[in-house]
C-alpha cells in the first residue's frame, strides 16, 4: 500500500526550509567571488555555513516532531522557473520524515567534516576552494534531497556531480587525479541520461515533473511505463551510487581529499540512488519486474564492492569497495519494496556515521604516515594514534555488526527482510546479503589487523623522509569522536520502539516481511557467519605479519586487485567492443552519415559562401535587394489575398 | 478645399487636448536633448562632456520615473488619437530607457582609449590631417552625440507608441537621423565608420521612402493614416484590398528594415561593423525593441483583423523563415566579431517574427520578454568588444581572440555569459524568451517555424561556442590585443547585464508576468 | 482631370526616384533621386487628400511633415557625403566597399571545430 503525497504548504517554521539550502549556497558564492581576498577566514565561513544549515535542520526537525505522523509534510513552494502556458517548471521545496533524515545527515556529517577539513586542508594553498566546493556540494545534495519535483532534484543530481568532479580532480597536478574525476564525470553521465530520460518520461506521462502528480498518479497509470520509467531511474542511482555495472569510478574517485571520501564518496552523495529509489517508491511499488532488478543489482555490487575491498591494499580503495557493498545493501533492501524500504534508509544513515568515520580515521593515519595510503606500510599504529584507534575500531564494529553497534540494526534487518522477500528469490537474496556479510567482516578485519596492529612496517616516503606517525590535533579528532559515538548509539536508538520504522513508513509504507526462517536463528546464523569472517581474517593477518609487499595471491585475489577486472570488463565489452563498433560505423560513417554531415556542413558552408557573395559592399545593390524584397511582398500579399 | 469647407462651419479654433502627463516619458527625452543643444551652445568646452552625460543620464533616468509612474494606468490612445499609451508601450518604453542608461554609460566611457572616448574629435576633420591633429591635441571632443543621441532616445520612445503612421514616421526619422550620424564619427577606423554612415544614411532614407509610399496607399485605403481607422476600414472594406495590402507591404518592408529582417537587412553586417562599437550596442539592442514595437503595433491594432490577419501572416512567416536562414548561414562563415554579433542579430530578428507573427497575447507576451533580455545581452556583448584593443582600435579579427580567457578571465567569461545565452543554454534568460516564443508559436499552430527556428538555433550554438572555445581553449597569441580596464561605471554595467542575463533565466517569473500583464493591454 | 492621374503622375516620379537610386554611381545623384521618391509621395498624398476630400486634410498635413523632415534628412546626408569626399576625393558609391564580406572565403572544412585552433594559429 503506497501512501498518498499530499503535501501542505510550508508556513511559520517550516518556511524556513529554502534557507537549509540558501546558507551553503551563499557560502559558496561569498567564497567563489570574493576569490582570494576571503583566503584568511573561507574556512571559517565555509564552517559556519554547514553549521548554520544544521541548526536549521535540526529547528525543522524538531518541529516536525511536534506534529502527528501525518502532518508532516510541507511544501515550500519558492517560485515558478517557466511559467509559460503549456508548460511549468517550479522550484519549490518538500519537506518530510524522508527529507529531513537527509539533511540531518548531509548538514550534520557534512558540518563534522566541515571542521575535520579546517586542520586537515590547513597546509594547502587552495583551502579557500575546497571550502567553497564543499559549500557547493552541500548546496547541491540538499536541492537533491529537498526538491519537490523531479526536474528540480535532476539540477540537484546534476550539482552534486559537478561538485564531485571538482573536488575528485582537486589536486589537479596529480594527473591521477585529473583522470579520476573526468571518470567520475563520464560514468555519472550515463547514468544521468537514464535519470533524464526518466524525468522525461514522467513529463509525457503524467504532465508534470512534481511528486505530487507523479506518485499520486502512478498506481493508475500503465505498467509499462512505471517499469520503463524505474529501470531508468535505477540507472540512474546506479551512476551516482555506484552500482554494479557503473561502479568503476568510485575506487578512482578516492585520488579526492580525503574528507571529499568520507562526505561525498562514502555517506551522502553516492546514497542519493537509494534516496531516488525510496523517493519514488510509488513507482516501483507498481512494478514487481523493476524491483527484482534493483535487488538483483544490489545483491551483485554488494558482493563486488565486499571482494574488492578484500585485495585492496590501499586503505581507502578498500573503504571505497565496502562502501560500494554497503550501499548494495540499501539499493537490495530499496529492491524489497515496503519491507525494505525503511532499513534502505535506516541503513544509510547508519552507515554515513560508521563510514565517514572510518574515512576520517583513514585520513587520520594517512596523516600521521606522510600521506602513504599503502596498509603494508603501516602496522602498530594503535599506541601511536590512540584516539584514532579507538573511533576507527567503534567503526570497524558497527560496519560488522557486531551488536549493539549501530551496524548490527540495520543489517540485521535487511538480510531478514532479504529472506523475508520468500521464494527462490529471497533465499537466493538472502544468502547473498549473509555472503557479503562474511566477506565485510573479514576485509574490515584485516584493514584493522593491518593498519593497528602487528609490527612497524613502515617505510619512508619517496624523499627520504621517516613516517613519525602522531595523533592527529583536536579538531581533527572531535569529528571523529562524534561520528564514533553514532557508529555506536544510533542503531539502537533508531530501533528503540521501532522509532525509525514509525517515522518514515507514512512517507514509504512500511510491511512486516516474514521469514522463512526463525529471526532469532536467523540473529544467531549472522553472528556466527561474521566471526568466521574475523576470525579467518584473524588466521590470515593477525596470527602472521603481511609481507610488506604484496604476494602473488592467488587468481582470486589478482582479479580482485583489479577491481575484479571492472576496467578491464569496460575496456572489453564497452572500450574494445566500441572500437570495433565504431569502426563499423566508421565504415558507414565515410560512406553515409559523414557524406551527409559533410554534405550538410559543406552545403551550408557553400551556400554560406553563396550568400556572401550578396554581401558585396556595394549599396546600390542593397538598395536593389530590398526593392526586390518590397515587390516580393507585394506579390505575395496580393497572391494570398487570392 | 476640404481645408475651407472645415474652416467655414467650425467658428472659432479649437485647442487639441494634449495630454502632457502620458507623453511625459517621451517629452522629457526631448527635453533633455534639446537642453543638451543648448548646453553645445553655451558651455565652455571643458565642462561639456561631464554635463552632457550628466545630463542625458538624468534625462533617461526621470523619463523611466515617468514611466514608472504611468504603469498601472488604464490604456488609452492620447493627443487625438496619435499616440498610444498602454501595458505593451509602457514595458518597451522602459525597456529602452534601461537599455540606453547602459548604452550611454559604455558610450560615454573614456578610460578604456587613454582617456578619450569611441568619437572623433572632430567629425568634420579629415582623419590625419593638420586639423584632426590639433583637435585631438587640444582634447577635443564631440559632445554633441549625447544630445543627438537623446533625440533618437526619443524616437524610440515615440515609435512603438505611434497609433498614426504620420506620428510613426516621424519617430522613426527622430530615431534614425541621428544614428546616421553618429555611426560615422568614430575615432579609430574613420574611413569604414564613414563609408557605414553613407550606407546606412541611403539605405534608411531609401526604406523610409517606401514607408511612406505605403502610408500613402493605405491613406488612400482608408482615408485616414490612424491605425484604428484603417483597423475599420480593414473589417469593414468598402474598396478592393489591392490598394491596402500594396501598401501593408510598401510600409511593412520600412520597418522590417529597422529590425534587420531578410532581404532588407543587408545594411546589417556592414553598419554594424563600421560603426563605433558603443554605438552599435545601442542600435543592435534599442533600435531593434522600438522597431519591433512598431511593427506589433501596425499588425496588430491596424491589421488585427482575421481577414488581414488571414494575408499578412503567411508572408510574413516566411519572411521569418528567410530571415532564420540568412542570419544563421551567414554567421557560420564570420570572421569577425561585430559581423557574426551582427548577422547573430538578424538570426534574433526572426525568432522574434515568430513571436510576432503567432499574434496571440500569449505570443506578444513572449516577444517582450524576449526584447529586454535579447537587448541586455548584445549590449553587454559589444561592450566587451570594446575592451580588446589592438593599436588601430579594437581588435574584432576573431583569430585575435585567441586565447583571451587566460589572459583576461573575466571579461571573457562575461562575453562567455552572452554568448551562451545567445545559444540557448538553459539558465540563461534568452532561453526562456525561445522556450517562451516557441511554446506561443506551437500554441498558435505554427510547428513549421518552430522546426526551423530549432535548426537554427542549432546552427546558432555553433558559431556562438565557437568564440567560446577560442577564447577558451586556445593558446594565446603572442602579441595579442591588450585589454583595456574599464571605468567603475562600465564594469558595474557589465556586470549588472551578464547578472541580469543569468538571473532572468534562473528566475524569470517576475518579468514574464509583468511582459505577460503589459501584452495583454493594447490601446485600440 | 481624372482623378487617378496625379496617382499615375506619382507612381511614375517614385519609379524614377528609384531607377536613379539604383543606377546612379555618385553619391550626391543617388540623394537626388531619394528626393524625388519622397516628392512622389508627396504628390500621392496630397492627390489622396483632394480625392477623398479629407475634411482634416490629413495628406496635406503629411506632406509638410514630409518636406520638413526630408529637409533634414538632405542635410544630413550632404554631410555625410561630403564627409566622405573629403577623405576620398571621391563620391563614387561604387568604390565604398571596405566594408563587405571579406574576399577570401571561407571554406566548409573550416567550418570544423577541430580547425578553428588551425584558423587561429594561422
Amino acid at each position: 500500500m503506497t501512501p498518498s503525497y499530499a503535501p501542505v504548504a510550508a508556513t511559520g517554521t517550516f518556511a524556513l526550509t529554502a534557507w537549509v539550502i540558501l546558507l551553503p549556497l551563499a557560502g559558496a558564492a561569498i567564497l567563489l567571488i570574493g576569490g582570494r581576498r576571503t583566503n584568511r577566514w573561507g574556512h571559517l565561513l565555509g564552517c559556519a555555513a554547514a553549521i548554520g544549515s544544521f541548526v536549521l535542520g535540526a529547528v525543522l526537525f524538531f518541529a516536525l516532531l511536534a506534529k502527528p505522523g501525518a502532518q508532516r509534510s510541507y511544501d515550500q513552494h519558492v517560485y515558478t522557473w517557466i511559467p509559460v502556458p503549456g508548460f511549468t517548471a517550479d522550484v519549490g521545496f518538500h519537506l518530510d520524515q524522508l527529507s529531513i533524515v537527509f539533511v540531518l545527515l548531509i548538514t550534520g556529517v557534512g558540518s563534522l567534516i566541515h571542521i575535520y577539513s579546517v586542520a586537515y586542508m590547513e597546509h594547502d594553498e587552495n583551502r579557500r576552494k575546497f571550502f567553497c566546493y564543499l559549500n557547493l556540494f552541500l548546496a547541491a545534495m540538499l536541492v537533491l534531497v529537498l526538491a519537490d519535483n523531479y526536474l528540480l532534484l535532476y539540477a540537484g543530481w546534476e550539482g552534486v556531480g559537478l561538485a564531485s568532479y571538482l573536488l575528485i580532480g582537486f589536486w589537479q597536478h596529480k594527473p591521477s587525479a585529473a583522470v579520476a574525476a573526468k571518470k567520475a564525470f563520464i560514468v555519472n553521465r550515463v547514468g544521468d541520461v537514464g535519470l533524464s530520460i526518466a524525468v522525461m518520461l514522467m513529463y509525457t506521462t503524467f504532465g508534470s515533473f512534481a511528486f505530487g502528480p507523479v506518485l499520486n498518479g502512478a498506481s493508475s497509470a500503465k505498467v509499462g511505463t512505471m517499469t520503463a520509467i524505474g529501470l531508468l531511474l535505477l540507472l540512474g542511482a546506479c551512476g551516482k551510487s555506484a552500482q554494479f555495472p557503473l561502479q568503476s569510478w568510485l575506487l578512482d574517485a578516492m585520488e579526492g581529499p580525503t574528507p571529499v571520501s568520507a562526505l561525498i564518496h562514502a555517506a551522502t552523495m553516492v546514497t542519493a540512488g537509494v534516496y531516488l529509489i525510496v523517493r519514488s517508491n510509488a513507482i516501483f511499488d507498481v512494478s514487481p519486474n523493476a524491483r527484482l532488478v534493483v535487488t538483483i543489482i544490489g545483491a551483485i555490487t554488494l558482493m563486488f564492492g565486499a571482494i574488492i575491498g578484500c585485495a585492496k591494499d590501499d586503505i581507502k580503495k578498500a573503504l571505497a569497495g565496502s562502501t560500494m557493498s554497503q550501499i548494495g545493501y540499501m539499493i537490495l533492501a530499496a529492491g524489497l519494496g515496503p519491507i525494505g524500504y525503511v532499513f534502505a534508509i535506516m541503513h544509510l544513515i547508519t552507515h554515513g556515521f560508521f563510514k565517514a568515520g572510518l574515512f576520517l580515521g583513514a585520513g587520520s593515519v594517512m596523516h600521521g604516515m606522510n600521506d602513504d595510503v599503502n596498509m603494508r606500510h603501516y602496522g602498530a599504529l594503535r599506541k601511536f594514534m590512540p584516539w584514532t584507534y579507538v573511533t576507527f575500531g567503534l567503526g570497524y564494529l558497527a560496519i560488522i555488526g557486531v551488536p549493539p553497534f549501530s551496524g548490527y540494526w540495520s543489517k540485521d534487518k535487511i538480510i531478514e527482510a532479504a529472506f523475508a522477500q520468500g521464494g527462490t528469490s529471497g533465499w537466493i537474496l538472502g544468502c547473498a546479503a549473509l555472503l557479503g556479510a562474511l566477506v565485510t567482516a573479514f576485509y574490515m578485519t584485516r584493514v584493522v589487523l593491518m593498519t593497528f596492529f602487528g609490527q612497524k612496517r613502515w617505510v619512508p616516503d619517496a624523499e627520504g623522509h621517516e613516517p613519525h606517525p602522531h595523533e592527529s590535533p583536536w579538531i581533527m579528532v572531535v569529528p571523529m569522536v562524534v561520528l564514533a559515538v553514532g557508529s555506536v548509539a544510533a542503531g539502537f536508538l533508531f530501533s528503540y520502539h521501532n522509532a525509525f520504522v514509525n517515522w518514515l513508513s507514512p512517507v514509504t509504507g512500511f510491511s512486516e516481511g516474514h521469514s522463512p526462517i526463525n529471526t532469532a536463528v536467523l540473529q544467531v546464523v549472522t553472528l556466527v557467519v561474521v566471526a568466521l569472517g574475523i576470525g579467518y581474517a584473524y588466521l590470515g593477518y593477525g596470527l602472521q605479519q603481511a609481507p610488506s609487499t604484496p604476494p602473488l595471491g592467488s587468481f582470486a585475489t589478482r582479479a580482485a586487485r583489479q577491481d575484479l577486472y571492472g576496467d578491464a570488463f569496460n575496456e572489453l565489452v564497452f572500450m574494445r567492443g566500441g572500437q570495433y563498433l565504431t569502426r563499423v560505423l566508421v565504415y558507414f560513417d565515410m560512406k553515409g552519415v559523414d557524406g551527409v554531415v559533410n554534405g550538410v556542413s559543406a552545403g551550408l558552408g557553400g551556400s554560406s559562401g553563396r550568400l556572401r557573395k550578396l554581401q558585396s559592399g556595394f549599396v546600390r545593390s542593397y538598395a536593389l535587394s530590398m526593392f526586390g524584397g518590397a515587390t516580393l511582398l507585394i506579390v505575395a500579399l496580393l497572391l494570398v489575398r487570392g | 478645399m476640404s481645408i475651407l469647407a472645415a474652416s467655414s462651419t467650425t467658428a472659432t479654433f479649437v485647442a487639441p487636448h494634449v495630454e502632457f502627463g502620458k507623453l511625459s516619458p517621451m517629452l522629457i527625452a526631448f527635453g533633455t536633448a534639446t537642453l543638451g543643444i543648448l548646453v553645445e551652445a553655451f558651455a565652455p568646452r571643458k565642462q561639456r562632456y561631464g554635463i552632457q552625460v550628466g545630463l542625458a543620464l538624468v534625462g533617461i533616468a526621470a523619463s523611466f520615473a515617468a514611466v514608472l509612474a504611468l504603469a498601472g494606468t488604464t490604456a488609452s490612445v492620447v493627443a487625438q488619437g496619435s499616440v498610444a499609451v498602454d501595458g505593451t508601450t509602457l514595458f518597451l518604453q522602459g525597456t529602452i530607457l534601461v537599455i540606453s542608461f547602459v548604452a550611454f554609460l559604455v558610450i560615454a566611457e573614456r578610460k578604456t582609449d587613454q582617456n578619450q572616448d569611441a568619437f572623433a574629435a572632430q567629425g568634420a576633420s579629415v582623419p590625419g590631417s593638420a586639423a584632426e591633429r590639433e583637435t585631438t591635441r587640444r582634447g577635443w571632443q564631440t559632445t554633441e552625440v549625447y544630445p543627438l543621441l537623446m533625440f533618437s532616445v526619443g524616437g524610440m520612445l515615440l515609435f512603438p507608441a505611434a497609433n498614426d503612421l504620420l506620428t510613426m514616421f516621424v519617430a522613426l526619422e527622430a530615431l534614425s537621423l541621428p544614428l546616421y550620424l553618429v555611426c560615422g564619427l568614430a575615432r579609430h577606423r574613420r574611413l569604414l565608420s564613414q563609408e557605414a554612415a553613407l550606407k546606412y544614411f541611403l539605405l534608411g532614407a531609401f526604406s523610409s521612402a517606401f514607408f511612406l509610399y505605403g502610408a500613402a496607399m493605405l491613406y488612400g485605403y482608408a482615408g485616414s493614416v490612424n491605425l484604428a481607422v484603417i483597423a475599420q476600414h480593414v473589417a469593414h472594406p468598402t474598396a478592393g484590398s489591392t490598394l491596402l495590402y500594396t501598401g501593408v507591404a510598401l510600409l511593412g518592408m520600412g520597418l522590417l528594415f529597422k529590425v534587420g529582417a531578410a532581404p532588407f537587412h543587408m545594411w546589417t553586417p556592414d553598419v554594424y561593423q563600421g560603426a563605433p562599437t558603443p554605438v552599435t550596442g545601442f542600435m543592435a539592442a534599442a533600435t531593434k525593441i522600438a522597431a519591433f514595437g512598431a511593427l506589433v503595433r501596425v499588425l496588430d491594432v491596424g491589421l488585427g483583423v482575421n481577414s488581414a490577419e488571414n494575408v499578412w501572416r503567411p508572408v510574413m512567416q516566411a519572411v521569418a523563415i528567410i530571415t532564420m536562414i540568412v542570419g544563421g548561414v551567414l554567421a557560420l562563415t564570420q570572421r569577425d566579431i561585430k559581423r557574426m554579433l551582427a548577422y547573430s542579430a538578424i538570426l534574433n530578428a526572426g525568432y522574434l517574427l515568430i513571436g510576432v507573427t503567432s499574434t496571440t497575447a500569449q505570443a506578444r507576451a513572449a516577444v517582450l520578454f524576449y526584447l529586454p533580455v535579447y537587448g541586455v545581452a548584445i549590449i553587454g556583448a559589444f561592450a566587451v568588444v570594446t575592451l580588446v584593443r589592438d593599436a588601430g582600435g579594437e581588435a574584432t579579427d576573431l583569430s585575435r581572440w585567441a586565447g583571451l580567457g587566460r589572459r583576461a578571465p573575466i571579461p571573457a567569461a562575461l562575453l562567455a555569459v552572452f554568448l551562451l545565452a545567445f545559444a540557448g543554454i538553459p539558465f540563461t534568460s534568452i532561453f526562456i524568451g525561445k522556450f517562451a516564443i516557441f511554446q506561443a508559436a506551437l500554441a498558435a499552430g505554427s510547428p513549421d517555424l518552430v522546426i526551423v527556428a530549432v535548426l537554427a538555433s542549432a546552427l546558432a550554438a555553433f558559431f556562438y561556442l565557437r568564440v567560446v572555445v577560442v577564447m577558451f581553449f586556445s593558446d594565446p597569441l603572442p602579441q595579442g590585443p591588450t585589454i583595456a580596464h574599464p571605468s567603475i561605471a562600465v564594469k558595474t554595467a557589465l556586470a549588472v547585464a551578464a547578472f541580469a542575463t543569468v538571473a532572468l533565466g534562473v528566475a524569470p517569473s517576475l518579468l514574464l508576468h509583468l511582459a505577460n500583464n503589459s501584452a495583454g493591454i493594447l490601446a485600440k | 482631370m481624372h482623378a487617378v492621374y496625379p496617382l499615375v503622375l506619382g507612381a511614375l516620379l517614385f519609379a524614377i526616384g528609384l531607377y536613379g537610386v539604383l543606377a546612379r554611381r555618385n553619391a550626391i545623384a543617388v540623394l537626388m533621386a531619394i528626393e524625388l521618391l519622397l516628392n512622389a509621395v508627396t504628390l500621392n498624398l496630397v492627390s489622396f487628400s483632394a480625392i477623398l476630400r479629407d475634411r482634416y486634410g490629413m495628406g496635406q498635413i503629411f506632406t509638410l511633415f514630409i518636406i520638413t523632415i526630408a529637409a533634414a534628412e538632405t542635410g544630413l546626408g550632404l554631410a555625410i557625403v561630403l564627409l566622405v569626399y573629403r577623405q576620398r576625393a571621391t563620391a563614387d558609391l561604387g568604390e565604398q566597399r571596405a566594408l563587405a564580406e571579406p574576399v577570401e572565403p571561407v571554406t566548409a572544412d573550416e567550418l570544423s571545430p577541430r580547425n578553428v585552433e588551425a584558423e587561429v594559429a594561422r
